[in-house]
C-alpha cells in the first residue's frame, strides 16, 4: 500500500504529478522542476516532506545509546543545536545518513529517510540492549514542511516566528499561532526552515504559508526540483550516493567525524583506519563539457580504463551545465581539472572534476 | 482539419504525420511530453540512417529521466529537426510545428501502419 502524507489532497489541488517514492504517493513537480528549482534559489519554496522519518531517542542511555550509533560526538551536541550524522554498520557502511537534534537533558530527535526507516529501527533496537533508552518512531504523528529559499526568513517572520535562530538549530516555537518545532535546516543549499508539526495542523499551516507567502513569491515545490537542488549543493541523497558498502570517508564526509572521539561507535575501526590510510575510491563532482547528461549507475572511465560509476546525474539550472556526482578511483591523477569519460548510450562523453559543492551554498546563518 | 485528425499514434507515445509527399513527420505526443517535464536534451540521428519499426532512434532527457525514442514504422531517416540541438524547450511548447523530431521516407509495407492508433482512439487509451 503506497502511504500518502496529510498533505496529499493539497497537492492533487494544486495539480501536482504524483510519484510513487520510498513507498509514499509524493508530488514530483507542480508546474515544471526548472522553474520551482530557480524559485527556491531565488525568493521562496514550499516542501512537504513528511514521508521522513521522526524519531524519539530519551532515557538515562540516551546519549551513551547515540554515541554508540553514530561517528559525531553526541556528548558535544548543545541543546536546541543540530548535528549532522550517519548510521554505520559493523564494517563502517552506511544504513543511512541523519540529522540529531538535542531537545532536553535525555531527549534527542532523530530525522531519518522515508527509505531508511525500518532499517534504521532494526538497527537502533538491535543496539540498545543493556541501555536504558527509550526508542519512539513518532513518524505517523508529524508532518515535516520545509521552507527554503533567500526569503524564507522573512516569510517566517512575517508568520510570527521568532526567527533569531542560527543555522543548525531548533527552536519550539509559533507560526500564524500554531505550535512548531522550528529546525534552521534544509537540503537545498539555501537559507530555510524545516517545521515539524502535528499531522492534524499540517493543512492549516500548509495553507498559510502559501497565503503568506505570496508577496514573497513562494511556490510548492516537488520531490523534483528538491533532487535537483541538492545535487547542486553537493549534498548526498541516500541509495543514491550512500549505501551499506560505502563509508563516509569514502563518501567524503570525513569532515563530519571527530578524530578525538572517546566512544566505542559501530564501525570505529575502519572509519578510523579509512582516516588514516586513506581510501580506495572517493566521491567526486563531474561537470559534462558538452550537453549529454550522466545518471545513476553510469559508468566512468580514465584513460580507456573504468575508474568509477556515476551515483547521481542531471542538469544545473543555475549553471546551465549538466551535473554529476560520482565515485572514482582514489588515486592522485583524478583530481580537480581531471577530465575524465562518462558512458552514455555507448559513447564516451568528456565530463571535468570540480568541487563540490556546484553551487555556492548560502546556508550558514549565525546570529 | 486539425493536425490532430491526421496523425496516428504509438503506445510508445511517438506520433506519425503523412507530409502526402512521400515523407512522414514523426515526433512524440503532448502526453508524452508532458509526462517527461522540462526537456533538456535530445539526440536525434543522422540524415540517412535507417531504422526497423520499434527501432530505438532517438534518446529525450528530461530533467528527471532519459528515455528511449522508437520509430513506429520501419525508414530512412530524411530530415532531422536541427533547431531542438539548442532549444530542446521548443518541445515543451509545441510537438508538432517547432517540436516535431524527424522526417523519415518509410522503408516497410503499409501493413506496418495497421497497430498504430487514430489520435482519440489513443487518447481513449490512455484513460
Amino acid at each position: 500500500m503506497t502511504k500518502e502524507t496529510y498533505l496529499h489532497e493539497k497537492h492533487i489541488q494544486l495539480g501536482a504529478k504524483m510519484v510513487d517514492f520510498a513507498g509514499w504517493h509524493m508530488p514530483v513537480q507542480y508546474t515544471s522542476i526548472i522553474e520551482e528549482h530557480k524559485t527556491v534559489r531565488e525568493s521562496v519554496g514550499l516542501f512537504d516532506v513528511s514521508h521522513m522519518g521522526e524519531v524519539f531517542v530519551s532515557g538515562k542511555d540516551a546519549l551513551k545509546f547515540l554515541n554508540k550509533i553514530v561517528p559525531q560526538d553526541i556528548s558535544k551536541l548543545n541543546y536546541e543545536k543540530a548535528v549532522y550524522c550517519q548510521l554505520p554498520n559493523n564494517q563502517g557502511g552506511l544504513i543511512d545518513d541523519l540529522i540529531i537534534y538535542k531537545l532536553g537533558i535525555q531527549t534527542y530527535l532523530v530525522i531519518c529517510n522515508a527509505s531508511r526507516i525500518d532499517e534504521d529501527l532494526n538497527w537502533m533496537v538491535r543496539n540498545k540492549r543493556g541501555l536504558d533508552v527509550k526508542i519512539d518512531n513518532q513518524s505517523h504523528n508529524y508532518s515535516l514542511l520545509a521552507i527554503q529559499g533567500p526569503k524564507a526568513a522573512g516569510l517566517m517572520q512575517k508568520m510570527g516566528l521568532n526567527t533569531q535562530q542560527s543555522s543548525f538549530t531548533i527552536k519550539a516555537g509559533e507560526v500564524c499561532g500554531i505550535k512548531v518545532l522550528a529546525s534552521r535546516t534544509g537540503y537545498t543549499g539555501e537559507d530555510g526552515f524545516e517545521l515539524l508539526v502535528e499531522n492534524e495542523f499540517s493543512e492549516e499551516l500548509w495553507d498559510k504559508i502559501l497565503e503568506y507567502g505570496k508577496e514573497f513569491g513562494i511556490k510548492p515545490i516537488g520531490l523534483g526540483a528538491r533532487d535537483t537542488l541538492r545535487l547542486e549543493a553537493a549534498l548526498h541523497l541516500y541509495g543514491n550516493d550512500l549505501d551499506e558498502n560505502t563509508t563516509p570517508v569514502e563518501a567524503g564526509l570525513s569532515w563530519s567525524i571527530p578524530k578525538d572521539k572517546k566512544d566505542e561507535y559501530n564501525g570505529k575501526n575502519v572509519i578510523m583506519k579509512q582516516l588514516q590510510d586513506g581510501v580506495e575510491k572517493k566521491l567526486v563532482g563531474l561537470k559534462m563539457l558538452d550537453k549529454s547528461i550522466a545518471r545513476h549507475e553510469y559508468e566512468v572511465f580514465y584513460n580507456g580504463e573504468k575508474i568509477g560509476q556515476v551515483t547521481s546525474g542531471g542538469v544545473s539550472p543555475i549553471l546551465g551545465a549538466n551535473i554529476a556526482l560520482a565515485y572514482v578511483k582514489n588515486i592522485k591523477e583524478i583530481c580537480t581539472g581531471t577530465v575524465v569519460q562518462v558512458m552514455i548510450r555507448e559513447k564516451l562523453h568528456d565530463a571535468e572534476i570540480v568541487k563540490r559543492p556546484f553551487v555556492q551554498k548560502r546556508n550558514k546563518i549565525t546570529i | 482539419m486539425s493536425i490532430t485528425e491526421k496523425i496516428l499514434c504509438s503506445k510508445s507515445h511517438e506520433y506519425i504525420l503523412d507530409n502526402e509527399n512521400g515523407t512522414y513527420t514523426v515526433g512524440l505526443t503532448e502526453y508524452a511530453i508532458e509526462q517527461l517535464g522540462d526537456i533538456v536534451f535530445l539526440e536525434l540521428p543522422e540524415n540517412g540512417i535507417e531504422f526497423k519499426k520499434g527501432e530505438v532512434f532517438a534518446t529525450i532527457e528530461s530533467v528527471k529521466a532519459a528515455s528511449e525514442i522508437y520509430l513506429p514504422v520501419s525508414g530512412k531517416i530524411v530530415d532531422v529537426n536541427e533547431q531542438l540541438a539548442d532549444a530542446p524547450e521548443l518541445l515543451n511548447e509545441d510537438v508538432y510545428e517547432k517540436g516535431w523530431l524527424v522526417k523519415i521516407e518509410p522503408t516497410g509495407s503499409a501493413a506496418e501502419f495497421n497497430d498504430l492508433m487514430e489520435y482519440e482512439d489513443y487518447k481513449e487509451e490512455l484513460q
